[in-house]
Order: structure tokens, then sequence, then C-alpha cells
């Protein structure tokens, strides 16, 4: 099982390197490390939201409800900042409200006994609505510089979100594949009814997917809120989407049970890369999308050869 | 002690006062009521003719999305000055409006490639901020061009967005003596642009003492929750007077419902924009009238502005660009695709 994730992360891998490779010699400005860094920045905010769509995803359910958690976490956060609390306390709040977010997500699956799809579905309408509320539509602006040099500093060099992103990797990582939860994840996805026979905390194991992926939405708003120097209730659009995409291509099972955490960040790096080369080659938005539409179904069609097994 | 005071008094002082100078600098922009400001008209005698670009000029144009009739016009009018006098010209937009960081990706993507300057028609108000602060650093001219206004834009180029409100409601005070009840169709709540539009039509009309605005609601742009707007209006309303749309999706899905109703001739119908489908919808009698924009004859004027700047012209922070209201009367004057004669028929 080990040896056969390895082996498609090294399949997604592969695709970067063939796509790399076509812009590099298309474009001359792709291969600069100031291009490939900007490529990275650019992705880290759908890299941030992808960590937890796919432990979601490997527990067997979804979470369509990232964007409005980060934008309903970014106006509340922008809005104790303007008022003038300590930025620390801003990004705890931030991070608790997509903490109580996810667990108001898991509850209603895991007690309610409702699909996490149409849970979630609920909370994209549910969570926009009070952001667009609470702000009455209107961006909030005049952050203190203070928050913007987190996210917008760097690091030897690196921009500080693509740190934060490998940090939040690591983490994601270790925690799937080394400790109990990570076990318990991938037996919930694969098989909730032997795994809670086994004696699995099943409710716990759902309450624990969502709350991270909840607090990884928090999360990528910080950075954005801090890279724009503004929170908008409208913000976070399509982020559901793109995540999926992102954990698809980097060999997640829709159907639970199967995820890298890896592969999810090279999918996002994918995702990023088809964006930035085909924007330096000048190719036009409907191509940028058509490109997108085939990478995912040629990565699925490569997933069902190399397992041999649908999903 | 006593100095050491003094001393850290004048030295918060003087911080204080740069502060503010720094401020002063970059006061949040509102594109209709910035005081820094000029008409695209005066533009040729205020600083002359256009000055050339130097051969190989590269200009980049980023906006909203290409399946808005409105940009791809916009794109033309870029594409048009570029042609005529030779310059490279790229334009790129977003998937859909709903796609901020994509767009900001893009934006982002075109600043390392030595592009003379950068003309932007960002999403929302904030989410090109990045690649304009970017964009700044790297020393190359940025011009909000129409409609999310950024606030911390150096050059404003488009229409006067309230203005746009204000023209409608002097058709209804003019054509329609005896006053009466009128209701908006306002576009997405929190845009700009939507709020300036409905904002200039109230006012207007409520200060003339004998229209009532019974009904403003939101349809966010969108033509289908347009007619059903209008439908409830028509139904709780049967005497209305009139209806004002942000924009012309909005109010072709007004003329169906009142079409619906059967009060095609006693209820007006205008619209913003001035797309194709309007037009037609003019000359066949059913909407009775749009406030034209000019997207092409926008992008032409934007690219001069960009072309101005490049040569160190100190222009003011916003140029307005140019609108009309279109009815019947004078449809057949502005429905030309020569942009010649239609800045001729602007400026007379």
């Amino acid at each position: 099982m080990l040896s056969l994730l390895r082996f498609r992360d090294a399949g997604t891998v592969l695709g970067l390197l063939i796509i790399g490779t076509v812009f590099a010699t298309l474009a001359p400005t792709f291969l600069t490390a100031p291009n490939l860094l900007n490529v990275l920045q650019q992705s880290s905010i759908n890299a941030c939201v992808a960590l937890g769509m796919t432990l979601v995803i490997i527990s067997g359910g979804i979470d369509l409800s990232v964007g409005p958690v980060a934008a309903l976490s970014a106006v509340l956060g922008a809005a104790l900042m303007v008022a003038g609390v300590p930025v620390p306390l801003a990004i705890a709040a931030m991070i608790g409200t997509g903490l109580a977010c996810g667990a108001f997500n898991a509850a209603l699956v895991a007690f309610g006994g409702l699909q996490p799809f149409i849970v979630t579905l609920g909370g994209l309408s549910l969570y926009r609505a009070l952001a667009l509320i609470f702000t009455g539509g209107q961006p909030i602006f005049g952050l203190p510089e203070g928050f913007r040099a987190l996210t917008n500093g760097t690091l030897a060099g690196v921009p500080n979100p693509v740190i934060l992103v490998a940090v939040l990797a690591i983490l994601a990582h270790v925690v799937l594949n080394k400790t109990p939860l990570g076990e318990y994840f991938l037996a919930v996805g694969g098989n909730p009814e032997a795994a809670r026979i086994a004696g699995v905390p099943v409710r716990a194991t759902k309450f624990a997917a969502y709350m991270i992926s909840g607090a990884c939405a928090s999360v990528a708003s910080v950075v954005l809120v801090g890279r724009l120097g503004a929170a908008e209730p409208t913000m976070g659009t399509l982020w559901e989407l793109d995540a999926i995409a992102a954990a698809a291509i980097g060999g997640a099972s829709l159907m639970g049970g199967r995820g890298s955490i890896l592969g999810t960040l090279i999918g996002c790096i994918i995702l990023g890369t088809l964006r930035n080369g085909l924007t330096l080659l000048n190719v036009q938005a409907f191509y940028q999308l058509l490109a997108t539409g085939i990478i995912i179904i040629v990565a699925m069609l490569v997933d069902r050869l190399t397992t041999g097994k649908q999903g | 002690m006593q100095h050491f005071l003094k001393g850290a008094l004048a030295i918060s002082a003087l911080t204080l006062s740069l502060g503010m100078a720094q401020a002063q600098d970059l006061a949040p922009l509102n594109s209709d009521s910035e005081p820094d400001r000029m008409d695209w008209s005066e533009l040729e005698a205020k600083f002359g003719p256009l000055p050339a670009p130097a051969a190989g000029t590269k200009v980049g144009g980023v906006s909203k999305t290409l399946t808005n009739e409105y940009w791809r016009s916009l794109g033309q009018g870029y594409q048009n000055v570029a042609d005529k006098l030779g310059l490279t010209f790229v334009y790129q937009a977003a998937q859909n409006e709903g796609d901020q960081l994509g767009q900001l990706s893009i934006a982002e993507d075109l600043i390392a490639q030595g592009f003379a300057a950068l003309l932007f028609s960002p999403q929302t108000d904030a989410n090109l901020v990045p690649a304009v602060e970017k964009a700044k650093a790297a020393g190359i001219p940025v011009l909000n061009v129409n409609d999310a206004v950024i606030p911390t834009a150096e050059h404003y180029v488009g229409n006067v967005q309230k203005d746009n409100g204000v023209r409608v409601a002097q058709w209804f005070i003019d054509n329609r003596p005896d006053g009466g009840k009128v209701a908006v169709i306002e576009g997405q709540p929190g845009v700009y642009a939507a709020g300036q539009r409905t904002a200039g039509f109230t006012e207007t009309i409520n200060a003339s003492g004998k229209f009532e605005v019974v009904a403003s609601v939101p349809a966010n742009w969108s033509r289908e929750e347009a007619f059903n707007a209008a439908s409830t209006i028509l139904q709780q309303y049967p005497d209305l007077t009139g209806f004002y749309a942000n924009n012309d999706g909005m109010a072709l899905g007004v003329v169906e419902a009142v079409k619906a109703a059967g009060k095609a001739e006693t209820v007006a119908v205008f619209g913003t924009d001035g797309i194709s489908d309007a037009y037609a919808a003019i000359k066949s009698g059913d909407l009775t009238g749009t406030v034209d924009s000019f997207p092409i004859l926008t992008g032409e004027v934007a690219m001069e502005v960009a072309l101005r700047l490049m040569a160190g012209q100190d222009l003011p922070r916003v140029v307005a660009t140019p609108q009309a209201l279109i009815t019947k009367d004078n449809i057949d004057t502005f429905s030309t695709t020569d942009q010649a004669a239609l800045r001729a028929a602007l400026l007379k």
C-alpha cells in the first residue's frame, strides 16, 4: 500500500516535470528563480486549503465550504484588527472561526448523519451569507502594516507563505503517516463500518478532519488578507474546486481511504505552473481552462491505469 | 529630562506629519469624486497631440473576463491604438468574474515581462493590490481602468458612475412631467459602480419632488433575477412609470417582465452599458434607452492615457471617459462602429 502511494507520487512529480520542461522550452522567463518563486507563492493559498481538503477526502468526506469559511475568517479578523485588537489575537480569532465552522460541519455529518456534500454545500451559502451580512458587502481596508509584513516578507529569499505551507505540509504528512489519527483517517475513509467495529473513534475522527480543514481555510485567509491588505466578503470563490482538483491530481480518491500530502502539494504546483506558463505564453483564459480540464482528466486516467482499480 | 521630552515630542510630531504627508499622497481613491481629475475631451487641448511611443514598446492589459462583451470591447479599443502606433499589446483576462486569485496571478505574471505600462480592470477593489504594489516597485505605471476602484491606484481611467444614474433620472424628469412611481434594479450589493449608479438616479429623481422610488432591489447583474424582481414589482405597483437597471442584461430581463405584464406601452425601461443587444432592443422599441459608456472608445482613451504617462506627462489622477444616454431619438448617431465618427459626435 505504502509503496503503491509512493509510486503514485512519483507519477505526479513526473507530470510536473513534463509540464515544466515544456514551458521552460517555450517561455524563456519561465525557468528563472523569481518566476518559480512566483509560482510557489501563487500556489500557496490553494495548497493551504488543499492540505485540509486532502485529509477530509481521505476520511471519506468532502468540504465545499472552504472558500466562505476563509471569507468569514477574513472579515472577522480584519474587523478586529481595524478596531485595534493586537494582530496575534486577531489571527487566533481567524483560526478559531475556521475551527468553529469545521466543528459545525462535522457535528452535522457525525451526529446529524447528513451527507458531507450536502452539509458543506449548505455551509457554502451559510458562511458566505454571514460574511456578507457582517460587512454589508463592503471590503474592509486599512489593516496594520505589521500584519501585512508577516505575509509579504521573505525568509532567505523565499516568500513567507511558501514556508508556512511547507511547514503545514510536513505536519500533515507526519499526522497522516506516523500517528494513530492518520490511520483513523484512512480507516474511516476506507471502510467506516469496519473501522467502527475495530474500535476507531469514527465521530472524533470526522471532527478532526473537518476542523483541520476549516483551520487550513482560515490560515489561507490570513495569507490572502495580508497580501491584499484588505478583507472582502466575496473572497474565496471556487476555492473548493481548486483544492479538490489539486488533491485528485495528487492521487486522493474521492471515495475515501486513499490520498497523499506530497501528491496534493505537487497537484497545487501543477495547477499554478499551468496558469503561470500559459500566461507567459500569452494563451487566452478560455484555453487555460481547457488545459486545466485536460490535465485533471489525464491525471485520473493515469491513476486508473497505474493502480488498476476504480476510484 | 525636559530636553529629552521635548526631543521626543518633536520627533513624534515629525513622524506624525511625515506619516500624514505620505497618507496624502495616497488618499483612498473615489473615482467619482476625486478632485484631481479631467474629462477625456480636454486631453489634447491641455497636453498636446499624442506622443509617439518608442519602437518595440510593450503594453499589457488584464481585464475581468472575456465572456462579457464589455471587456472584449475594451480590449478592442486598446488594440486599436496599439495597431495604429505599432505597439505590442498583450491582453489577458481571468476565467470568470469570480476568479479573483486567478486574475491576481495573471497580473503578477505579466509584471516581470518588460511591459512599459499595465492596464488593470480588477475583479474587486482589493484583489489586484499586490500586483499594483509589485508594479510600482518595478517602476511600471499602472492604470486602473473601469470599474472596480483600487484605493491606492495612482491613475484611473473610467466613466463617472454616478452620472450614469443622473442621466436616466433627468430623462424621467424631462419626459414624464407629471412624475410617478419608479423602481431601480440594482447590480451586486457592495459593488462601487452599482451603488453609485443607484445613488445618482435616486438622489436626482427624489430632488425633483414629483417621483417616488417605490422599490430598489438588487438582482446581481442577472437577467433572470431582474425578470423575477420586475414581475413582482409590477404586480405590486401596476401604475409604475418606469424602471432603471444598473446594467443592460438586467434591463433586458425587465423588458421581458414588462411585456409579460402587458405594460410595454406605459412603462419606460432603462439600462446601462450600451451592449449590442440593448441597441437592438432600443431599435425595436422594447427598451426605452441605455447609458452607453462606449467601451471601445474607453479602451482607446485608456491606452492614450498610458502613452502620455509613459512620455512623462503629468496627468490628473482620474481621467473621465465618455458616456451618453441613448434613446430612439439619437440611436442612429451613436450606433456607429467608426470610432472617429463617435468621437466627433460626443465632442459636439
